[in-house]
């Protein structure tokens, strides 16, 4: 079973991760983008998605060579187009209270491309007063606290208080199952995602929430997976890899495998796939990334590597 | 109650054969409330058995069987059970034969549904095409709530000792219900919740607000007697 699911899991990751590589250059920043970005949700967003997948991918090494070459390249590329960093740099510097700059830095720092100027001015940000007490949803403070530990902020008189940052989600009241919704759902696959760092900490989710989890994650992935949101679906995938006994069903699998395309495209839903490449690739690159997160985390998981030894 | 019923009825025909589609169920009020048992009662299902005779021998469980003749036979072994209890007839006198089996449950994460399962076929959870098998608790919660009046006081048998092997299973399959919209079927499995938790048995969902939202969200007389029901044997509602 373990068997059937690491390698069906890594050859779901290395294709979508080969069609985020491949198809890379339609993710690219307009000629004339400046720091302002007056859609930070159309190409800037994407770009730090496809980061975080590629620096997960070389975080657990599991992949084969070419996947880890693939996923250098992809970091490289998203690199460059954030100038190096110097635009997450004037981003920050020109919008103090915007989040977005770390956590879009944070992927990088975690590979170890790191950015000076940009990190001593996330130090000072970050631990202001103002920044931490703006109003967001609790789960976006998570993963906000998230990136500062990814690069390094989350600590000495700055250190977050991370079970209180669990208890203020919707996952944290552990609230009655039946009555999540689509939305809620990506709240909670989050809340995981930034308390275990993309199952890297799984101990980081409080032992009555993985009970909580591992109890009705099954109901979840099958109740989306009947109306084809394939890409709720991989979170909650993913979220099954966070938990210290990862829940890796070998029928989610399977299942996922075969909603890919021959190209490695993962459709985000069961609606049509459009021909158009820069249409397919705007609709899909987030399923894409969440699909090579998922498989990467689980080819590790079921092999027993890269998450903490606890 | 039953005998009024029948007598009130145009056809008393239809109202014999409807005591059979309430089944085990038409006994609740004089098993979770203080209507009175009258022997014209017990007349009346009688009656209705020997208008619409079950088989003489039970139907084999499934897979080797098929399903719905098998759920029929436990629901008219239920009724005819309850019948026997409350007229203090001879044990063995019941108008309906004990059939074998229990919904079959094989779930990694799950014990097996009990000890007396018996009559099963080792090979029932071979996956299909989609990688689902029969017995996986999706599938399983559906059929323990196809046998919802079998979740009354004073019935025991293979059926409860599975459900009591698998409130995890349950509670998934009465969660799932519900965020399909499938009102009715929430509400006979959280029947079998409700059932467990009277017993002291520790549930994953606690169902007395998931009661109350079936209440309030679903419709049907059927959705509405499994509801009431569930309440009575969770002491929500008294006399």
């Amino acid at each position: 079973m373990t068997a059937s699911v690491t390698r069906t899991a890594h050859q779901v990751s290395a294709r979508a991760l080969t069609w985020l590589h491949t198809h890379r250059e339609l993710g690219a920043l307009p000629a004339d983008t400046t720091a302002d970005l007056g859609d930070p949700d159309s190409v800037y967003k994407p770009l730090g998605e496809s980061a975080l997948a590629a620096s997960l991918v070389l975080r657990e090494s599991a992949a084969g060579g070419t996947e880890l070459r693939l996923a250098r390249e992809l970091m490289d590329f998203c690199w460059r187009q954030f100038g190096d960093g110097d635009m997450l740099y004037e981003r920050l510097l020109r919008y103090s209270m915007m989040t977005d700059p770390l956590e879009t830095y944070a992927p990088f720092a975690r590979c170890g491309i790191r950015h000076e100027p940009l990190e001593r001015l996330l130090a000072h940000t970050s631990a202001l007063r103002s920044v931490r007490g703006a109003e967001v949803l609790p789960n976006r403070r998570l993963a906000v606290a998230n990136a500062a530990r990814v690069a390094g902020l989350d600590r000495g008189a700055h250190a977050y208080d991370w079970s209180a940052l669990a208890r203020a989600t919707w996952l944290g009241a552990t609230p009655e199952p039946w009555l999540i919704d689509w939305m809620t759902g990506y709240c909670v696959t989050h809340t995981v995602f930034h308390l275990t760092d993309w199952g890297g900490h799984p101990a980081g989710l409080p032992d009555d929430l993985t009970a909580y989890v591992a109890t009705w994650l099954p109901v979840w992935i099958d109740i989306w997976a009947e109306i084809e949101q394939w890409d709720l679906v991989a979170e909650l995938m993913i979220v099954g890899c966070c938990l210290p006994e990862p829940y890796c069903a070998p029928a989610d699998w399977e299942r996922l495998a075969r909603v890919q395309h021959a190209d490695g495209l993962v459709p985000r839903d069961g609606d049509p796939v459009a021909d158009d490449p820069g249409r397919r690739f705007e609709d899909h690159q987030h399923t894409a990334v969440v699909a090579a997160i998922a498989g990467t985390l689980a080819v590790s998981r079921t092999l027993g590597g890269a998450a903490e030894q606890r | 109650m039953v005998a009024e019923h029948v007598e009130r009825a145009d056809d008393p025909k239809a109202a014999l054969a409807a005591i059979r589609v309430v089944g085990a169920d038409a006994f609740a009020p004089y098993l979770l409330a203080d209507a009175v048992f009258h022997p014209q009662d017990a007349a009346a299902v009688t009656q209705s058995f020997a208008l619409f005779p079950p088989p003489v021998t039970t139907p084999d469980p499934p897979p080797a069987g098929a399903a719905e003749p098998w759920l029929v036979a436990w629901r008219d072994w239920a009724m005819a059970t309850l019948l026997a209890r409350l007229t203090d007839a001879e044990p063995g006198g019941a108008l309906a034969p004990r059939p074998t089996g229990a919904p079959v449950l094989t779930e990694a994460d799950q014990p097996q549904g009990g000890g007396d399962t018996d009559g099963q076929d080792p090979g029932a959870d071979a996956p299909d095409d989609s990688g689902r098998t029969d017995t996986d608790w999706q599938r399983w919660s559906v059929r323990m709530g196809q046998l919802s009046p079998l979740a009354l006081p004073g019935l025991e048998g293979p059926v409860h000792t599975a459900a009591r092997a698998a409130p995890l299973a349950l509670a998934r399959g009465a969660t799932r219900a519900v965020l399909r919209r499938d009102f009715p079927t929430a509400a006979r499995i959280t029947r079998w919740l409700a059932l467990l938790a009277a017993e002291g048995t520790r549930v994953p969902l606690d169902p007395v607000p998931l009661l109350e939202h079936l209440r309030l969200h679903g419709g049907g007389p059927r959705l509405a007697l499994d509801v009431a029901i569930a309440r009575r044997l969770l002491a929500l509602e008294t006399a």
